[in-house]
């Protein structure tokens, strides 16, 4: 299995000149349609573009909606959060069926395939042993 | 009865008071402070100054009447439903688990729980908002599946204590808990 690490590489350099020119070029071209008058640039030739309006509208709504997307996260986590008369907030193996009953049913270990019934054997523990705590998405 | 300085989660002291009827019989209060004057005066010269502002820039009469009836209604509704004075464990040992809490005007709401339907009587860590606090909570079981955890009654909800006072409460109703279980 190949290790997912953050660490740099040649590869995600070269993403990150790619966009980071993308990005210039883009913003680059922004200005200029920002700013450049109406009627120039239907002399050129270019008359079907988006009103001037939106050159301001657009960042703005951008913005807006990135705050509150902020404020909206902070309350689904707290809205998903368990209240505190929840079972999900009660973690303990003592809590759920007993362990003689798991070994019951786990299948017995065969010599040739102990990798498939490894995979079988966790994901029935996964089944059996008790419910997840409160999970916080971040 | 000592008297230690316990507060709650926020800071504000809190009082326990733990009585022993008698060998399998004990009660636990926590009386959260009282309404203070000197709040109920701030907050109702400030909804009447509000009032009297309004009133000022419209020459409304209705207004200063109509704050005077919201700061009586809402004074009524604050003592009878939400102010919390005292929170009673009472435990008996082989019949079961009281729990009341008594409001400022005096209504009291009592549950009874009977031992049967007692798994045992833990202080559990949860996340509460924005923080992570200790609490007291009664676990309950289905006589039919005596093993698994049917539902969770937390206990002192309105009068968080801190973990000094609940350790205390703990250890005590462990006593007359683990000879009646």
């Amino acid at each position: 299995m190949v290790e997912n690490s953050p660490s740099p590489l040649p590869e995600r350099a070269i993403y990150g000149f790619v966009l980071f020119l993308g990005s210039q070029f883009g913003f680059f071209l922004y200005c200029l349609w920002a700013f450049i008058p109406e009627d120039w640039l239907h002399s050129i030739g270019l008359t079907y573009w988006p009103q001037k309006y939106w050159a301001l509208a657009v960042p703005i709504y951008l913005l807006v909606a990135l705050t509150i997307s902020l404020l909206l996260l902070l309350g689904v986590n707290f809205s998903n959060t368990a209240p505190l008369h929840s079972v999900d907030n009660i973690t303990g193996r003592n809590m759920c069926q007993p362990v003689n009953e798991v070994e019951k049913i786990l299948p017995k270990v065969d010599q040739k395939n102990e990798q498939k019934v490894f995979l079988s054997q966790s994901l029935v523990l996964k089944g059996l042993i008790c419910q997840k705590a409160a999970i916080r998405t971040i | 009865m000592e008297d230690e300085t316990f507060t709650d989660i926020s800071g504000k002291s809190i009082c326990l008071d733990c009585q022993s009827h008698s060998s399998f019989c004990r009660e636990f209060t926590v009386s959260s402070p009282k309404v203070s004057i000197g709040k109920v005066m701030v907050y109702t010269c400030s909804v009447w100054l509000l009032a009297y502002a309004v009133f000022f820039l419209t020459q409304n009469t209705a207004v200063l009447s109509s704050a005077i009836l919201i700061t009586l209604v809402g004074m009524m509704f604050h003592i009878h439903f939400v102010k919390v004075d005292h929170e009673t464990l009472l435990v008996i040992g082989s019949l079961g688990i009281q729990v009341s809490s008594s409001y400022a005007s005096g209504r009291e709401i009592t549950t009874f729980i009977e031992m049967s339907k007692i798994k045992d009587i833990v202080i559990n860590e949860a996340i509460y908002m924005h923080q992570i606090i200790y609490y007291l909570c009664v676990l309950l079981k289905d006589p039919s599946e005596p093993s698994a955890v049917s539902s969770v009654v937390p206990l002192f909800q309105s009068s968080k204590p801190r973990l000094n006072c609940l350790v205390k409460v703990y250890k005590s109703c462990q006593e007359i808990l683990s000879k009646s279980q």
